[in-house]
């Protein structure tokens, strides 16, 4: 059976419970406190004295915190709900502040009170029980709970806004499907995408283009390993503005993780470099086409650190010192001819200070070969001024090298041949001159200058021809202009007024002169002195004429005789001795014709044969001459074979000697032959002659040379005919002077045909 | 020939001034013969019907002396033949007022035929 409890032990029970209590009457507005027990006064740091047969109100004063006693208010509120509705009443968590004991201060506490209505037997509230708890640590641990709680709040908002705002493109992938559980408008403008559109669908359903780009495959790899990636500079197609396009991402890619630690997704955050990428790759084109420039026009290039010697090099810097690749520095040195090192050393030192490297030196291969290389460089310095590199370039000038020197050489031997020709030039005995394309002279050496006491500039153009006797310039000049429009090789001769006062001869030559296009540039010419030629042939020719009248005197007087003394013994009848002496004129005749050959000859090479032109009938003419000649041979006989032919104007005289020329040569070269023909004709207005022969004919190699001076017959029958071997030499100068033609046909052994021809009178 | 012609023959050569008088007289006509041309300027009084007149002569050119006879009225009309030895002068000879010319060495018939045709003028 349970033990009970005795009425005195509830006493102990109340005064020994842990909750405060406090009975009060229903007295309102007093509320008396009737008892109060133990844990009531240890809560309230007060005693039974000043509490018991107090009016609650009174025992405990208006909260201090509670500035507007608002807790008084709900506390009547509370007493009168209990009394009224005869059921407990709670007050919670409300403050109320304790003092502390032995001080004005007071502690911070916090309430939770029950009013409990106690009943007598009447149904009527006695008293109640006013039980407070002190709820103060519950409170503030969860005043503690809320500021942590709204931190989080805080906190939470703070990333997530971070993360909408992130200039980084931030997303969630979850599931094996990658659907998009978060992303930010960075990514979805990288992707040209709304977040409406992304979210909560797999990417790859949004972006097909993407797959077996290998994102996915980077994705499950992130996902079933839970080892992040990292790419940098990752190329991938999107589209952009309706086209594929190659954008580039520096991206990582984490795993989501849940809270039990399973991976359920992937964190991608994203930062699209392809501005960088493509500015990086442009500079890297740049550098590439730099390098291939370089490399293109055989530039070797250097990189070389003063700091540690390190020197890095290009394959044609390798190349050009005679090495297949690059070597260390200490191996190019090496190679430097000895005699260059000293400049090379210098080029380094004055680099340091000017900031440029420039110097040309030998490299020795190693086929011993020698090589001119040259080096150009830039120096760099650190912040202390101190050269700390050299960055620059190298090429072979070994050609160049050599074909300066080649240059120089054939420089110097130009200047060489240049001082020779013009020491020549001013040594020379000749004149010598120089014309351009219009005539004008355009050079005079200093024989030249000597001879007519005209200066360089006096020369120049048309001056030269100042020096030149007023008598000859006009002819000179014509020539001259004549000869340079048809481009012919120039020669004149004429007289100079010479300095020493009298009048020189000269003959002056030119040449046309093309350039390698066949351009016509103008005329080097040279011009002799012949004044002493001329003299001599002056005097030649005077003697000559001199000599054939002195001879022509005696012959004349013995002619005159030997007809006398004929006609005298034909008239005594002594017609033998007669005979005889006509034989002896004849050999006069011959002796006549020899010394007048010599002396036209004289005239013919100084211009001073003279013509007696005027009109005769050229038929009558031949007809005297063949009858005259007719009768100075028995053995042939002239065959006359004529046309009429009219008026020629001409010198009957010197006509009728070539005429007697061509015949008498006939019946000489036909000594077996026994007739001889004269044709005459007219043609084209000219009247022609030929007289043909039966006789030794002339060899064809020779038919050119007969109408030439001293030409004979030659070979075995030289000396079977006699004569000087001028007769055809007169005869076409004469033909010529009188402006026709000479011309002959002949057949070896058969005879020859020798021909003129003569304009006829108009 | 009904009436003997005199000729004057002027030829500073001797030989052929005697070759040419002989064969002058041989042929019938009075010859009158001096190797110096300035007598002829000096002439006087009966002038010859015919002068023969040598061009080269020393110190004298037979061309001045013709041309003197030419035009001087009195012997204007007295025929000259000149003679020389050059055929080149024909024509010079003949400007000077010859009335014909002669080349050296002459065929005696040119030289007779050239007397006639010229006494006859």
């Amino acid at each position: 059976m349970a033990k009970t409890i005795p009425e005195s032990g509830y006493k102990a029970i109340f005064n020994n419970i842990s909750a405060a209590i406090l009975l009060i009457d229903t007295d309102a507005p007093y509320y008396t406190i009737l008892d109060v027990n133990e844990a009531y006064l240890k809560a309230t740091n007060s005693n039974r004295e000043t509490l018991v047969g107090k009016s609650v109100f009174g025992a405990f004063p208006a909260n201090p915190s509670d500035e507007e006693a608002k807790n008084i208010e709900m506390t009547i509120f509370s007493f009168e709900q209990a009394i009224t509705n005869k059921t407990p009443h709670t007050m919670s968590d409300y403050r109320y502040d304790i003092p502390v004991r032995g001080t004005d201060q007071f502690e911070e506490r916090y309430w939770t009170t029950t009013n409990t209505p106690v009943l007598d037997a009447y149904g009527k509230v006695a008293y109640f029980i006013h039980s407070p708890a002190n709820v103060t640590e519950l409170i503030k641990l969860r005043e503690k709970e809320i500021a942590s709680v709204e931190a989080l709040k805080n906190h939470r908002q703070h990333l997530y806004s971070t993360f909408m705002q992130a200039p980084v493109g931030i997303a969630i992938f979850r599931g094996a499907d990658y659907v998009v559980d978060l992303i930010n408008p960075s990514l979805c403008t990288i992707y040209s995408k709304t977040p409406e559109e992304m979210m909560g669908r797999s990417v790859f359903d949004v972006l097909p283009h993407t797959k077996g780009q290998g994102f996915d495959k980077l994705l499950h790899q992130v996902r079933l390993t839970g080892m992040p990636f990292k790419g940098q500079g990752y190329p991938a197609s999107l589209m952009r503005n309706g086209e594929l396009q190659t954008v580039y991402f520096d991206f990582v890619y984490e795993p989501f993780r849940e809270v039990d630690g399973t991976i359920s997704g992937v964190i991608a955050v994203a930062t699209e470099v392809t501005e960088q990428i493509t500015a990086k790759q442009l500079i890297e084109d740049a550098e590439e086409r730099t390098r291939l420039a370089v490399d293109a026009v055989g530039l070797g290039t250097y990189d070389l650190n003063l700091e540690t010697g390190e020197m890095i090099t290009t394959k044609i810097f390798a190349n050009i010192f005679g090495f297949d690749e690059p070597v260390p520095r200490a191996d190019y040195v090496s190679v430097f001819h000895a005699d260059d090192r000293g400049l090379r050393d210098l080029a380094h030192k004055e680099a340091a200070v000017s900031g440029k490297l420039f110097y040309e030196a030998r490299v020795i291969w190693p086929d011993r070969s020698i090589h001119w290389a040259r080096v150009e460089g830039k120096t760099y310095y650190d912040a202390n001024k101190k050269p700390v590199r050299i960055l620059g370039t190298l090429l072979d000038i070994t050609e160049q090298k050599q074909a300066k020197e080649d240059q120089q050489k054939l420089m110097a031997l130009l200047a060489d041949s240049e001082q020779l020709l013009r020491n020549i030039t001013t040594a020379a005995p000749t004149g010598l001159w120089m014309s351009d394309e219009t005539g004008d002279i355009t050079y005079v050496n200093q024989t030249w200058m000597d001879w007519t006491g005209l200066g360089y500039e006096e020369n120049l153009a048309r001056g030269w021809t100042n020096a030149i006797v007023p008598e000859d310039r006009r002819k000179v000049r014509d020539k001259f202009l004549s000869d340079l429009t048809g481009r012919t090789l120039y020669e004149a001769e004429f007289r100079i007024n010479h300095v020493d006062g009298s009048m020189h001869w000269c003959v002056a030559t030119g040449s046309p002169q093309y350039r390698n296009d066949g351009t016509f540039t103008g005329y080097i010419g040279a011009c002799v002195d012949i004044t002493e030629q001329k003299n001599l042939q002056q005097q030649k020719d005077d003697f000559i004429g001199i000599a054939s009248h002195e001879l022509k005197t005696p012959v004349t007087s013995i002619k005159a005789y030997t007809q006398v003394l004929e006609r005298m013994l034909l008239k005594k009848g002594e017609a033998r001795e007669a005979g005889m002496i006509n034989k002896m004129d004849g050999q006069l005749n011959r002796l006549t014709s020899l010394i007048g050959d010599l002396l036209d000859v004289t005239k013919i090479n100084s211009g001073k044969l003279q013509f007696n032109d005027r009109d005769f009938d050229f038929n009558d003419l031949v007809k005297e001459l063949i009858e005259d000649l007719q009768r100075t041979t028995d053995k042939h006989v002239l065959v006359e074979n004529l046309v009429p032919t009219g008026i020629v104007h001409g010198d009957k005289e010197r006509i009728g000697q070539v005429i007697t020329n061509l015949i008498t040569n006939a019946i000489k070269y036909s000594p077996q032959a026994d007739k001889i023909i004269i044709h005459t004709s007219v043609k084209n207005n000219e009247v022609s002659l030929c007289v043909q022969d039966f006789g030794i004919g002339i060899a064809p190699d020779k038919l050119e040379k007969v109408f030439e001076q001293f030409y004979r017959v030659s070979g075995d029958m030289q000396h079977t005919f006699p004569g000087l071997g001028l007769g055809l030499y007169i005869s076409s100068e004469i033909i010529k002077r009188e402006g026709g033609r000479i011309w002959v046909s002949s057949k070896h052994g058969e005879g020859s045909t020798f021909c003129f021809a003569l304009p006829l009178k108009k | 020939m009904n009436e003997t012609k005199t000729i004057m023959v002027v030829d500073d050569d001797p030989a052929i001034l005697d070759a040419v008088c002989i064969m002058l007289e041989f042929e019938g006509y009075r010859v009158y013969c001096t190797p110096n041309g300035a007598e002829v300027l000096s002439m006087q009084g009966h002038l010859p019907d015919l002068l023969l007149l040598d061009i080269w002569m020393s110190g004298l050119d037979g061309r001045d002396i013709c041309k003197q006879l030419k035009q001087n009225v009195s012997t204007r009309k007295l025929p000259v033949v000149l003679i020389s030895a050059s055929r080149d002068i024909e024509g010079s000879a003949l400007a000077a007022g010859a009335d014909d010319f002669l080349a050296k060495p002459f065929e005696i018939d040119d030289l007779l035929s050239k007397i006639e045709k010229n006494l006859a003028a």
